[in-house]
């Protein structure tokens, strides 16, 4: 099936759009099916007829090469992995590209994010501005030309923005006299209890309904990307696990298959995927606990935090035992772990299951029964599957539109072809639904638990030699992380540093569909619609 | 509150002398370091600790500073938990003018006390270290530091606030650095031709010649 | 030297005064001790426990340091009635013990009308609240301000309506009177509908979980007083658990037999006041257990309970009360 619709839009590129260059690539190495050039003037029909066949847009990003930029196009499809790359060529005399912003929602967020990073300004975007640095940066990071601010301009750059800040402080009364208006705008944060990090929502109001409602995103930008570029390969280890600090086991998943696959080289032994499997499936479970817990938090109900973390330090304590560590993760490397589990985990394990199973049923009782839980998270936050597909949401939001799309069976890797677990999902698309599709992942994730603990083999953990640096190529990955679907791109030149790394993180995505989510709301239900998208800031500013 | 003309940057006022006994400011410590109020204030991931610091097993509250206000007004103690991108900075600053003195600052985890991780030479996102713009009281390394770090943490400003030096400290800012000795990874752009020339082919091996005979 | 009637009635208000306001404070600090205990225990941890014997001394230390804050004016708000609002949300709530019968003969003012004052006078409270928000000059706090407007004339109904049964069935409004008419069944038992009315309905009058939209902490960062630090934050606090206890007075007052209890009868000084507290903190014990379990309702829906399911139950049990009564006499 796979094979003929990628025909069909292979031969469509060729004929119709009259692409420059068609690559067939290997899909298991580099992750994608084929890769087309098509000119600059026919990405807009590319784009239209990708949504015709049910595409949709996984990642858009920019590449700085010497003689021109790469706007990279990475489309997907739900029902099966589809995977293809469109690219077009931007010279840097000219700095302009459409914008496929009309065609793909999802892609209004990217564009900017080149903008902002490269410079590219998109034709027709309807709000080209910044989205991760401060909107008074002249600078654009991404750049090979930019080597970087001066040691010291921190302060000053911090004192700039703190007398801008100043300057366009503006107060009003709210019961003026002369200024009678129906609607305001309430700032949600950046500051602000339950918006789970540094995320200012800018709210249009009228009375206590939200009429609008605009993220903005910038306040946690730590430069990933930028830092990734001139780290070696094995420094960039502390990055994967500081991305989404909650579930940080699927990122070092994922980039510990990037390089697998790229330097040609598989893991040490079975075991290590065993271990793989079962750490990330239990470091899922402590991130949908987390995630548990600041939800009903939002919503008033402050004891199921404590009984949601009270387990997860249980897990973190298991956790800890063969890592080291309790939060940001890097406990893999290239070919096999950091270290082998201790024998005393297992145990703690299998001791561990029959008391969470309890919890479960407490949760069950306590919250998903609750009348008032009910009243405010039923028929609220309604994401239909299109508008879900349009804005590239992966995860259990997605899942939860009624698409099975879980890439632990849409796009295998690992050992999960031969483990034995449903995919969650749920057919209305509020927020009842994301929290029992969760709740469900849970369940699933302790099956999961359970089989590895029992097939578990003997074998080496670490690889002794590795190849001296990831061969010359692009390479994409994506596995399926606590949130959704955590791609990797990367563009290696050979060398010992990676040239591009671009990071897809899920909750870039999700947030984005918060747009469609939020008018209609009360003041109350948005603080519980972003509660149920589940998003750690951290990742969505990179 | 009154602007210091020396660090226009220092907001803390001194509490008002009422009497300005010896005794009634030890008794007033003493209220103040055993009931801390901090800001919820999570920045990245240092916050989880913070959440777990004040979750069931490591429990904040029994120290008294488990009540987490979210409005800067009604607390008085400011844990900076994570990276500070410099995005962020005009908000912190707003937010610790807003807290009523006395207030008091720790700094939580390695990005606010100096940067952490993401400080590498040429980073343009972050502020490297809190006490750059705000005066700090308490630094707590770690990456994340555990919440144990965090209780030993608060039991060293109950001790500083009982004592009465309370002053937090601030770095000298590092000024411009105008030599450009940032490293050699900052790579130039390489050429896209080069890149996409396909590897070439292994040149087959000399066949040995036959030998005569 | 024997005084005048007048001069009586001079020094029994001021004792009762200077009684009720010593009371209302060491009440407090306890209830806020309590809370922090009981909700330890709902969420397995310990609560404060270093500060004095069992953390007994830890509202102290939270009083003093409050005292002893920066009292913060911001620039833009209405400075007099930023100022007022504070005591006109702890004041009204003293007004309670006039009337309250703490045991046989033991009340200050036995006023017809009983504890319709009460609720009269804690509505001024209430405007406290919205001037409060109003004032801030903060949009959070007007939010706030005018969510807790709405909350509390939709409750002021069912609160009042589910009394009126304990009222038909005394005769009188009176607290005395209605203690006296439980000394052989209390009223929670011929009257449990209205019982279950005016628990919610009070736990509304007083912004508790799951009612407490007003001070959301999750959603308006900290609602009708998120610009007020100090002592004046104090008087808010102060007020929301002295009208906790003030209800819950109330509710065991007209319900649950105000001071009678099974033995001690024969020392009625002491048995008196000690039933009546007795009973009072037990259901300050099921308010701190609601809070901590239930999440929190939605405005609208909050207003939808009110009007909807409560006043129609409460006018249910108002006519059926009058039925059954005119039927048995």
């Amino acid at each position: 099936m796979a094979a003929i619709l990628e025909k069909d839009i292979k031969a469509w590129l060729l004929e119709v759009v009259k692409a420059d260059e068609l690559n067939k690539k290997d899909v298991k190495k580099t992750g994608i099916h084929f890769e087309a050039i098509v000119p600059t003037s026919k990405i807009r029909d590319v784009a239209k007829e990708f949504l015709n066949q049910g595409y949709f847009l996984e990642s858009l990003t920019a590449v700085d090469f010497a003689e021109c930029f790469e706007a990279v196009y990475h489309f997907n499809h739900w029902k099966e992995l589809r995977r293809g790359c469109v690219k077009i060529l931007v010279t840097k005399e000219e700095n302009k590209a459409p914008s496929i912003s009309s065609i793909y929602k999802s892609a209004n967020w990217f564009e900017r994010e080149i903008y902002d990073m490269f410079g590219i300004t998109f034709i027709d975007h309807p709000n080209l501005k910044r989205i991760l640095l401060p909107e008074s940066s002249t600078i654009h990071p991404l750049l090979k030309s930019f080597k970087g601010e001066p040691a010291g301009s921190d302060v000053e750059q911090c004192l700039k923005l703190i007398n801008e800040d100043k300057e366009g402080f503006e107060i009003l009364y709210p019961q003026s006299v002369t200024h009678h208006q129906k609607d305001y705008y309430l700032n949600l944060g950046p500051q602000h209890p339950s918006t789970h990090g540094v995320l200012r929502i800018l709210l249009h109001l009228a009375g206590e309904r939200v009429l609008d409602g605009e993220p903005i995103l910038g306040y946690s930008h730590r430069h990933h990307e930028k830092m990734m570029e001139i780290q070696s390969y094995l420094a960039c280890w502390p990055n994967m696990g500081r991305l989404d600090y909650v579930g940080a086991m699927s990122y070092n998943f994922a980039y510990a298959i990037l390089i697998e696959k790229a330097m040609g080289i598989a893991p040490a032994s079975p075991r290590v995927e065993y271990i793989r499997v079962l750490t990330t499936e239990l470091n899922r479970i402590t991130s949908h606990l987390l995630w548990m817990g600041t939800f009903l938090l939002d919503l008033g109900a402050f004891t199921p935090f404590f009984y949601g973390f009270d387990d997860r330090e249980k897990i973190l304590d298991i956790l800890e035992m063969a890592t080291g560590e309790r939060l940001t993760y890097d406990y893999f490397r290239f070919g096999g772990l950091d270290k082998d589990i201790p024998a005393e985990m297992i145990p703690a394990i299998k001791e561990f299951i029959p008391h969470f199973k309890k919890r479960l049923k407490d949760y069950d009782a306590l919250i998903t029964k609750n009348i008032i839980f009910k009243k405010r998270t039923r028929n609220l936050g309604y994401l239909t599957k299109e508008n879900a597909l349009a804005y590239g949401v992966t995860g259990p939001c997605l899942r939860a539109t009624g698409v099975p799309m879980d890439l632990r069976r849409h796009e295998p890797y690992s050992i999960y072809p031969e483990l034995d677990f449903e995919i969650v999902t749920a057919t209305d698309g509020d927020a009842y639904s994301r929290y029992l599709v969760r709740m469900k992942e849970i369940e699933e994730s302790l099956k999961i638990i359970q089989q590895v603990i029992e097939k578990m083999p003997e074998g080496a953990t670490i690889l002794g030699k590795l190849p001296k640096n990831v061969p010359k190529g692009e390479y994409y990955t994506a596995v399926e992380a606590a949130r959704g679907s955590f791609g990797m791109y990367l563009v290696s030149d050979g060398t010992l540093n990676p040239y591009r790394l671009k990071l897809r993180t899920p909750s870039f995505s999700n947030l984005n569909s918060i747009i469609e989510i939020l008018p209609g709301c009360l003041v109350s239900d948005v603080v519980a619609v972003l509660g149920s998208i589940d998003i750690v800031l951290p990742e969505i500013d990179r | 509150m009154e602007i210091n003309p020396a660090n226009p940057l220092d907001t803390q006022t001194p509490p008002p002398g009422l009497v300005n006994l010896f005794r009634v400011e030890d008794v007033l410590n003493l209220a103040r370091a055993n009931s801390l109020w901090p800001l919820t204030f999570g920045l990245a991931c240092c916050a989880i600790e913070l959440m777990a610091g004040g979750a069931s097993r490591f429990d904040l509250d029994r120290f008294g500073a488990g009540v987490f206000r979210p409005s800067p007004r009604q607390a008085d103690l400011m844990i900076v938990a994570g990276t500070i991108s410099r995005k962020m900075v005009p908000c912190i600053k707003t937010l610790y003018d807003q807290m009523p003195s006395p207030k008091y600052v720790i700094a939580l985890g390695g990005c606010a006390t100096g940067g952490g991780p993401f400080k590498y030479p040429g980073q343009y996102g972050i502020l490297e270290g809190m006490d750059k713009i705000i005066p700090v009281n308490v630094y707590i390394p770690g990456c994340p530091p555990r919440p144990e770090a965090l209780i030993a943490g608060i039991l060293e400003l109950q001790k500083q606030i009982l004592s009465g030096k309370t002053q937090g400290k601030m770095s000298p800012a590092v000024m411009h650095d105008s030599q450009d000795n940032r490293p050699a990874e900052y790579k130039n752009a390489i050429s896209r031709v080069e890149f996409r020339r396909p590897p070439a082919l292994p040149t087959p091996p000399v066949s040995p010649t036959p030998s005569q005979g | 030297m024997t005084l005048g009637p007048f001069w009586q009635e001079v020094v029994k208000i001021v004792l009762w005064g200077t009684f009720a306001v010593l009371f209302v404070s060491v009440n407090a600090l306890f209830l806020v001790w309590m809370e922090r205990r009981v909700s330890a225990k709902i969420q397995l941890r310990r609560g404060p426990i270093h500060v004095g014997p069992q953390g007994l001394l830890q509202t102290i230390a939270d009083a003093v340091k409050l005292i002893s804050k920066e009292l913060v004016f911001p620039s833009q708000v209405d400075k007099l009635v930023y100022y007022v609002a504070p005591l006109l949300v702890f004041a009204p709530v003293l007004s309670a013990f006039i009337i309250l019968p703490l045991g046989p003969g033991i009340i200050l003012r036995d006023l017809n009308i009983g504890f319709l004052l009460i609720f009269s006078l804690t509505n001024i409270s209430f405007i406290g609240i919205f001037i409060a928000g109003w004032s801030s000059n903060n949009k959070y706090a007007l939010l706030g301000s005018m969510r807790a407007v709405a909350q509390n004339i939709s409750y002021e109904i069912p609160l009042l309506l589910s009394t009126m049964g304990v009222v038909m069935i005394a005769g009188s409004m009176k607290m005395t009177e209605i203690v006296t008419a439980q000394s052989g069944l209390w009223f929670v038992l011929t009257q449990p509908l209205a019982f279950l009315i005016f628990f919610c309905a009070s736990l509304a009058e007083a912004n508790r979980a799951p009612f407490d939209i007003p001070e959301a902490e999750s959603e308006l960062v900290a609602g009708f007083h998120t610009e007020y630090s100090g002592m004046r934050f104090a008087l808010f606090f102060l007020g929301e658990y002295t009208a906790i206890f003030i209800s819950s007075a109330i509710a065991a007052t007209l319900f649950l037999g105000g001071w009678h209890g099974p033995f001690l009868e024969s020392l009625p000084a002491v048995a008196g006041p000690f039933w009546l507290i007795l009973k009072t903190y037990a259901l300050v014990f099921v308010v701190m257990w609601v809070r901590w379990t239930f999440p929190r309702l939605r405005s609208d829906q909050l207003m939808a309970f009110a009007w909807k399911i409560l006043i129609p139950f409460a006018l249910l049990n108002v006519l059926s009360t009058a039925l059954v009564l005119s039927l048995c006499k």
